[in-house]
């Protein structure tokens, strides 16, 4: 028994969940990240813990990965490949970002050009090798690359690798007795998937985050040892899933969303607990906003990752999609007169209008606080001091060019500002196939309990749940994770012909991989195993996942596995090919070490409507309405009140509509819907 | 005008469109369509107006509306019923080329017709003369494929079994054109389906007004734009090398006329049609101009047909830009375009040189080629893209390896182009001192090398740029022109086309037979420089040199380093 511990290392604020598996008591804190050194701040919030011996799981998300890739601060990354192909980081695919804009400048790679170097060696379409490595050259290359001395880290990607990996693994070999300090990544164990450039990209991220990440991690796990924590804290990967420092630090590619992770694999816990199956997050923070999707009570893994467009990161991970739109996006007025919010942000500096630290341009808090959703006086429990009448003079402002209301325009904002918003529920529903209507949307982060009932209503979304502790929601969700290892290779194989001896092996030879690897990082519970297979028809270039039960392919199980693509063809896109070829064509493993998981508290049993603590003037639509204000804390489980409501806690305030009603589940969660419904 | 809800309906509507082409790019068979993205989903009104799209192919996007428009003229609203789907391609009734396959299905709102949704697709094998529809030899439309007019494929949501029965009987590839058919009218399903729910969530009447508000302000941006560009008539003409049938340029010569806030592109100075198949029909020349002009214009501006209202196009019939039934045109499309949409660009870059570009590549390379594969027995067609250098500009160098402003496709990977046909990539690599010199230098070309696997494979191109290089701007130079070398088994030289086939054109021919072990050499040009080269800042030019773009050669003497 002891305390689980999740840290969500973030740009301003680190916070921090603990969960007291004696008592099921959760405590949630925060205070300022310390970018120079985050250590100091973890260290710094754990002091407010008594027993740090009493700790049984700590877990940390951290954006070291993320921020070295987007701030392109990484090492100087040397890139091998096949003799002919030095250009494909720099070729990648032809196309472009927008069909019309000249102005378009295309992504660089991260890799210079003269630090990438060919090998004479080539596998054909099969794996087959047409031209074997050679040692010699290998070892001149390692010479060259020592000689010159810049090169801190190296990527090795191979024309067709993923079929056959001999010549990248001999190449790490060789390299690793050559140039000992410099760390090599290979695409086969990065991402052995085919297609060239997707995996040279994926596989440079690797390296070029490998130096910083490594020594970080390695410093950071000294550090937990002095505090005698080492063995007992984890890192969060992109999967949702946690690791050993060392692993991390081997394949840093894998924490290239670790922070964000957090809020899904939250939901995903909740999703359980509340049995609600459908979920869709909706993470809105100062200067963006993370959707994702929980299905059958499952998150969703994408593939499709990119650091900025054209730069993939094809490892899977969990699909989050993020746009530049929060509390801090400022509301413009463009050359033809439209009103734009966003894409830029306030952000901290120099922050809404409202913070009083020299803003002007009105952005969206501006408008909550002209709306009367937000309170001058309550923002952020009381503890920071919010100037009204700035944010009201900086949407006049705008209001003035459009001949607009104050209050229409900071309606108009809010409106636009949830649109945006919702383009990106779209992206992870629609254009998914996904039918809002089958979905609750979860609202968390500092404003998302603002804006959910208003997405909800324009999502087509039914119902909203504003979780428990939304402002800390993300770092809860480390204290619900477990271990996981995800592997995928490319299988190659057709319902017309289909070796099941040389699948199966290939399958079993993935599994224990996976295992092994989950192995060494001491968990040693039973581990769950999940096998997938992505399908598509023969001729088809993208493939739908479907799950694989059992050891081995059998006759049986692939005829079950044609039928089931059939039909998910149809469901996913209204149309399938009765008789024609089904390729198979990756094959993917996640193994999981489930670990304990918290027990929530259920609140007291309670009817009606907690008290009322006041009311104030909101603006819905068209006009001001008199809108009742409650206290979070106050609610019993089954109590409920009616929009137009306001519902106060200290990092966040939740806005019930008219028309709504909210209501508190046995755990403390709102649910919101429509009152006919 | 509401603009809240304008600006809400036009994002709602591009991303339908997005979701239609991310489900096109998911189904279809063919690399064209799946790895090079070459097509369009669009959303029309019922008057045939495009209302609204997504960032696809721009040659298809201002082709778009002629489409339309000539669709609803030959088939009047009052025969369509609900559950239609039409397919129609042909570039005498307001097409672009025969490839290009348009799906149209009418969008019901309460038993009336309120819009369309459209796709647009390229097929990669379409009959005629050669595998994978770009005949560079081809003197009439019937050379270059199957042409159908507006027919329904799908009437009242059933399939017609009769007209799937012809198209698939005149293609080479039945089953991967069956797959990306199927495709296209998935996107069209699907279209339809969102835009009935958005009719029936804001009512048809708001919807529609909406739409109408967003032309006209997409019409007020471009014209608020147009007005910026000083009043005056600027010439500008550049040359398609030859037409695959006769060794002899064709002149693109283009006057624009800007007044107030309008513009007039007359290309009465350009050349007769051409026999051979580089002529342009009315709908790719309106296309391209549309296309110059929106690339030289806020990028954020709504991209529906109100863009295209302040511009008019004179085009005489009978000539390049305007061919006459029934010469070959397949070309136009790809080849003439962004000739057409470059003079365009190079006109006005007299007055407003920082929104222009110096000449790109291009050129999408358009080398096709089938056979039947020896380890399926299988027949197979590919149409492959290659990119170019994008031409320098007054802020920035050109991208490297990107494709010309007429498509926006991707160039289909190593591991997916070997794995489907029998060919061995040997190299891809970039050209050092390809690159037009300028203060901001071209985007640089490559060189593909591929090496026959099978006993036969025929191949046909229809490309330019080996004869006339893209020009630079403000003092730039021409950057580096493309060619296609063969060098067959056993031989030590490369030769092109004419050299080793005996073919009038380098750039244009039909159905080489290329045999085992044989070699082709694709290399792309670049594009023209910005500015002078002794102008460009010393930094950057020693960078250029270090990473293997400009030779210290070049850098001393070009540059003056």
């Amino acid at each position: 028994m002891g305390y689980l511990v999740g840290v969500d290392i973030g740009g301003t604020f680190t916070d921090f969940v603990s969960f007291d598996t004696a008592t099921n008591e959760i405590e949630v804190w925060k205070n300022l990240s310390t970018p120079g050194d985050p250590f100091d701040g973890v260290l710094d919030g754990l002091t407010k813990m008594e027993h740090l011996d009493g700790i049984q799981r700590l877990r940390l998300g951290t954006t070291i990965a993320t921020n070295a890739i987007l701030q392109r601060a990484g090492a100087n990354v040397a890139y091998v490949t096949t003799k002919g192909f030095r250009d494909i980081p720099f070729i990648q695919r032809g196309n472009r970002k927008a069909h019309y804009d000249m102005t378009w400048i295309k992504a660089k790679p991260l890799v210079k050009r003269r630090h990438c170097y060919e090998l004479d060696e080539r596998l054909d379409a099969k794996g087959g090798v047409l031209k074997a490595l050679d040692d010699n050259e290998v070892r001149a290359l390692a010479a060259k690359i020592k000689a010159e001395g810049a090169v801190e880290a190296i990527a090795v990607n191979f024309l067709f690798s993923y079929l056959n990996p001999a010549h990248e693994v001999r190449v790490k070999e060789i390299f690793a007795e050559e140039l000992p300090d410099i760390p090599t990544s290979i695409s086969y164990e990065v991402l052995p998937k085919w297609k060239e450039y997707e995996r040279a990209s994926t596989t440079l991220a690797d390296a070029y985050v490998k130096p910083l990440v490594g020594r970080s991690f390695a410093t950071m796990n000294k550090r937990f040892d002095e505090l005698a924590l080492g063995g007992r804290v984890a890192v969060m990967k992109s999967n949702g899933g946690e690791c050993s420092f060392d692993a991390a630090a081997a394949q840093p590619v894998q924490m290239t969303v670790s922070g964000p992770t957090g809020g899904v694999v939250a939901s995903r816990a909740l999703s359980k607990l509340i049995d609600v199956p459908n979920l869709v997050t909706f993470d809105m923070g100062g200067t963006s906003t993370d959707c994702a999707t929980i299905i059958n009570g499952e998150e969703n893994f994408t593939t499709s990752f990119e650091i900025e467009w054209g730069l993939p990161i094809q490892v899977p991970m969990i699909d989050v999609r993020t746009i530049g739109a929060g509390g801090g996006s400022i509301a413009w007025i463009d050359k033809g007169g439209l009103l734009q919010v966003g894409p830029q942000s306030a952000g901290a500096d120099p922050a809404p209008a409202c913070y009083g630290k020299g803003g002007i341009e009105p952005t969206v808090t501006d408008a909550n606080l002209v709306l009367g959703r937000l309170n001058a006086e309550e923002f952020l429990g009381g503890d920071m001091h919010i100037d009204a009448k700035a944010a009201h003079d900086a949407v006049k402002r705008i209001a003035g060019e459009l001949k607009m209301g104050v209050e229409e325009t900071a309606n108009a904002i809010v409106q636009i500002a949830n649109n945006n918003m919702v383009g990106a529920l779209r992206s992870v529903l629609l254009e998914r196939g996904h039918d809002p209507r089958d979905f609750s949307l979860l609202g968390f982060g500092g404003a998302g309990p603002l804006h959910v009932n208003e997405l909800m209503v324009l999502g087509n979304i039914p119902q909203s749940i504003v979780p428990i502790n939304p402002g800390q929601f993300s770092a809860f969700g480390f204290v619900m994770t477990d271990a996981r290892t995800d592997k995928q290779r490319t299988i190659q194989q057709t319902s017309a012909r289909f070796d099941q001896e040389v699948s199966t092996g290939l399958m079993s030879d993935l599994v224990e991989m996976a295992v092994n690897e989950v192995r060494e990082q001491g968990y040693s519970d039973e581990l769950e195993i999940y096998r997938t297979v992505d399908l598509r028809y023969l001729g088809q270039n993208y493939e739908l996942q479907l799950p694989y039960g059992g050891d081995d392919f059998t006759d049986a199980g692939l005829t079950d596995l044609w039928k089931r693509f059939h039909e998910a063809h149809q469901a996913r896109f209204n149309f399938h090919i009765p008789g024609e070829t089904i390729e198979m064509v990756n094959l993917s493993i996640a193994v999981v070490a489930p670990s304990p998981k918290p027990t929530l508290t259920t609140l007291a049993k309670g009817s009606g409507s907690p008290k009322k603590k006041g009311e104030r003037a909101v603006w819905f639509d068209k006009a001001f309405e008199k809108s009742s204000v409650y206290d979070r804390a106050d609610f019993l489980d089954g109590q409920q009140v009616d929009g137009p409501a306001i519902i106060r806690e200290s990092a966040s305030t939740t806005v019930v509509c008219p028309g709504y009603v909210a209501r508190a589940d046995a755990y403390g969660n709102l649910h919101i819907a429509n009152k006919r419904s | 005008m509401d603009p809240v809800m304008m600006k809400i309906l036009d994002s709602t509507m591009v991303s339908v469109c997005r979701e239609m082409g991310i489900t096109l790019m998911q189904t279809s068979y063919s690399t064209i369509f799946n790895e090079a993205l070459d097509f369009t989903c669009a959303i029309a009104n019922r008057d045939g107006d495009m209302i609204a799209c997504a960032e696809f192919c721009p040659a298809q996007i201002g082709g778009m509306p002629l489409m339309a428009k000539s669709m609803v003229k030959e088939m009047p609203l009052d025969q369509f019923d609900e559950g239609d789907i039409v397919l129609h391609n042909d570039p005498y009734r307001g097409g672009l080329h025969t490839p290009e396959h348009t799906f149209f299905k009418p969008i019901f709102v309460n038993g009336e017709i309120r819009g369309f949704a459209v796709s647009i697709g390229h097929i990669a094998e379409v009959g005629g003369m050669v595998p994978g529809g770009f005949c560079g030899e081809a003197t009439e439309i019937f050379h270059e494929g199957l042409r159908v007019p507006p027919v329904k494929i799908v009437s009242k949501g059933v399939h017609n079994k009769d007209i799937w029965r012809l198209l698939l009987a005149n293609v080479r590839t039945p089953r991967y054109n069956y797959g990306d058919l199927r495709a296209l009218i998935s996107a069209v399903d699907l279209g339809e389906r969102r835009m009935k729910e958005i009719y029936s969530k804001y009512g048809a009447d708001v919807v529609d007004q909406t739409c109408n508000d967003l032309m006209d302000y997409s019409e007020r941006r471009m014209r608020a734009e147009i007005s910026q560009i000083p009043d005056g008539i600027y010439p500008f003409e550049d040359l398609v090398e030859d037409d695959g049938i006769e060794d002899r340029p064709y002149k693109i010569s283009v006057e624009v006329h800007k007044t107030g806030d309008d513009i007039v592109a007359d290309f009465s100075g350009s050349a007769k049609q051409a026999k051979g198949p580089i002529n342009a029909t009315l709908g790719v020349t309106l296309s391209a101009t549309y296309n110059a002009l929106l690339h030289m214009t806020d990028p954020s501006i709504p991209k529906n047909s109100g863009c295209f209202r302040p511009i008019r196009v004179v085009a005489p019939a009978g000539t390049i830009v305007n061919v006459n039934y029934p010469a070959p045109e397949v070309g136009g499309n790809t080849e003439t375009h962004p000739r057409i949409a470059g003079t365009v660009i190079g006109a006005l870059a007299n007055v407003i040189p920082h929104l222009a570009m110096a000449a790109e590549g291009a050129t999408h390379g358009n080398f096709v080629f089938g056979g039947v594969h020896a380890a399926t027995k299988e027949f197979f067609a590919c149409y492959d893209i290659e990119v170019v250098g994008w031409g320098g500009r007054s802020f920035a160098d050109g991208n490297d390896a990107c494709d010309s402003i007429n498509g926006n496709c991707r160039v289909t990977p190593v591991e997916v182009f070997e794995v489907r046909y029998p060919w061995r990539v040997e190299d891809w690599v970039f050209r050092e001192d390809s690159a037009g010199a300028g203060k901001f230098r071209s985007g640089v070309g490559y060189t593909k090398t591929l090496t026959c696997l099978n006993d036969e494979i025929i191949i046909s191109q229809m490309t330019d740029r080996h004869k006339v290089a893209p020009w630079g701007l403000n003092g730039g130079l021409p950057g580096d022109k493309g060619a296609t070398l063969f060098m067959l088994s056993g031989a030590n030289e490369w030769l092109d086309a004419s050299q080793a086939y005996g073919k009038i054109s380098p750039s244009k021919y039909s159905n080489i037979s290329i045999r085992k072990g044989d070699r082709v050499r694709l290399v792309m040009p670049a594009g023209g420089g910005f500015g002078d080269p002794k102008e460009r800042d010393r930094e950057s030019l020693r960078e250029d040199v270090v990473e293997g773009y400009v030779s210290a050669k070049a850098a001393q003497d070009i540059y003056g380093l």
